[in-house]
């Protein structure tokens, strides 16, 4: 079965560490810049066959957000301070352990 | 309400296969707690003693008599908490037969000031609106076999058709007028169990309903509360399409527990739709998710699901919104036949009764989501980076 979680904390960990505590209790690191470097937006990945079209590179290791706001009810939206913003993580995505840094 | 005896061959031997490791203490209230403790609620991810769903325990010498209120009749997994409950408490010691009764809460929605005694409202337990951004979406179709599918899981169940300039759940559900009052209250007419209040049942055959934006709420407003409602646990509201004033106004006046919006695959719905979801975010009105109609046909010559317009229109739209895609519903041919006659889908071969139960398994988790994550989780947050 499908499981669904929401949101109980955010925060920002340290410099380039964000924070989140899931309704299960689960607490998770995510790297801001990894985080940019695995945006999932069209611009970013290809929407048809699922492909990388930004290279690790591209993205410096000074990225860092600006702000981070959610998105109805199963989704995040961070702006970055290289003026990217059009990428939306499902709170499903964030849950994989690969994306979580710790 | 069903009660189950039950225990299984499977479950005694497990229970004397490892008798010393996993029993618990000897038989009391506490050691039953403790044991209902190991349940989880899927949704909630808490278990269902610290939700509180647990009313009553009875020992009577080796029989545990349990009750447990769950949040709502047509809750999906009520099947699968129950046989939980009964294979952890047949877990501990001296217990030979678990009775566990499932129960829901008659009226939990508290009466609100504005909402007077005579309200038909009182007893509703939840409003769920049913909008699209556009029409020819299929919504009153959606919407009412939202309805036969909540009713079917024993739910009590009514529609208002708040399309005021082009209502069509009497077209769909063949229901009659209302004949008589209760007090001041209206008694709506019933069919398969479902209430139902459309405004064509006020007026004369095919005459148009002119009304101007203001009489059509003040309509819509009667509609809520001038009709004798009684017990429900969920009520929709069929809106008219759109995001005009009449749909601001309901959503102001209805106190809904949540939205359900409806749209086809295409690019153009879903710009609307858009626009919808952002009238209930300022609204304040949470959005349950996103109903796909009209996904595919499947013709039956090959059983291959064509895809008439773009496909994943709806997941996508989910993907971007952040709210969940509530399933796909396909075209079929005699959907129009069954909905022209008032037809319930059942009555013929169908995949639709399958898809549409689908939908509202989810609806109705969504919602149950909804409805206890204050606590649980954020409904929304900003956060700035330094």
């Amino acid at each position: 079965m499908e499981k669904f979680y929401s949101v109980r904390e955010i925060w920002q960990k340290d410099a380039s560490t964000l924070g989140i505590v899931w309704s299960d209790g689960l607490e998770s690191s995510y790297d801001v810049v990894m985080l940019r470097r695995r945006c999932p937006c069209a611009a970013c990945v290809d929407e048809m066959t699922g492909k990388r079209l930004l290279s690790a590179s591209q993205v410096k290791d000074s990225v860092r957000p600006v702000a981070i706001n959610s998105v109805g009810r199963y989704a995040l939206n961070i702006e970055f301070n290289d003026g990217h913003k059009t990428g939306i993580y499902s709170f499903e995505s964030l849950r994989k352990p690969e994306m979580n840094h710790s | 309400m069903s009660i189950i005896k039950g225990i299984s061959d499977k479950i005694r031997g497990k229970r004397q296969g490892h008798k010393d490791k996993t029993q618990l203490n000897s038989l009391s209230e506490a050691t039953v707690y403790e044991a209902l403790k190991s349940v989880v609620d899927p949704d909630l991810h808490k278990d269902i003693v610290s939700l509180g769903f647990v009313k009553k325990v009875e020992i009577n010498g080796s029989i545990v008599n349990v009750t447990v209120q769950l949040t709502t009749p047509a809750c999906p997994v009520k099947e699968e908490l129950k046989k939980q409950c009964e294979d952890s408490i047949l877990k501990i010691r001296g217990v030979n037969e678990v009775n566990v009764t499932l129960t829901f809460p008659s009226s939990s929605r508290p009466a609100q000031a504005a909402e007077k005694k005579n309200n038909g409202l009182v007893q509703v337990k939840n409003i769920i609106a049913v909008a699209s951004g556009k029409g020819g979406v299929g919504k009153s179709t959606t919407a009412m076999n939202l309805a036969r599918s909540l009713a079917r899981t024993s739910a009590k169940v009514g529609v208002i058709d708040a399309d005021i300039y082009g209502p069509s759940i009497p077209t769909l559900s063949q229901a009659g007028k209302p004949t008589q009052m209760d007090g001041e209250l209206v008694i709506p007419p019933e069919v398969d169990g479902i209430k139902l209040i459309s405004v064509s049942m006020f007026s004369q055959g095919d005459k148009a309903h002119i009304l101007r934006g203001p009489m059509a709420a003040n309509l819509v407003k009667q509609f809520l509360s001038g009709v004798a409602w009684g017990e429900l646990d969920y009520l929709l509201i069929d809106y008219p399409p759109g995001t005009g004033d009449i749909q601001l106004t309901i959503s102001q006046i209805a106190s809904l527990a949540g939205a359900v919006i409806v749209t086809t695959p295409q690019e153009l719905a879903l710009a609307d739709v858009k626009k919808a979801i952002s009238m209930f975010t300022t609204m304040k009105v949470p959005i349950i998710g996103i109903i796909e109609n009209m996904s595919y046909f499947i013709c039956d010559g090959c059983e291959k699901k064509h895809y008439i317009f773009k496909t994943g229109g709806g997941k996508k739209l989910a993907k971007n919104s952040g709210l969940p895609l509530l399933g796909e519903i396909p075209i079929e041919p005699y959907i129009v036949k069954a909905s022209d006659e008032g037809l319930d889908f059942d009555s013929e071969g169908s995949k639709l009764p399958e898809s549409y139960k689908q939908v509202t398994d989810r609806v109705v988790r969504e919602l149950a989501i909804l409805n206890s994550n204050q606590g649980l989780g954020l409904n929304s947050f900003s956060l700035a980076w330094k």
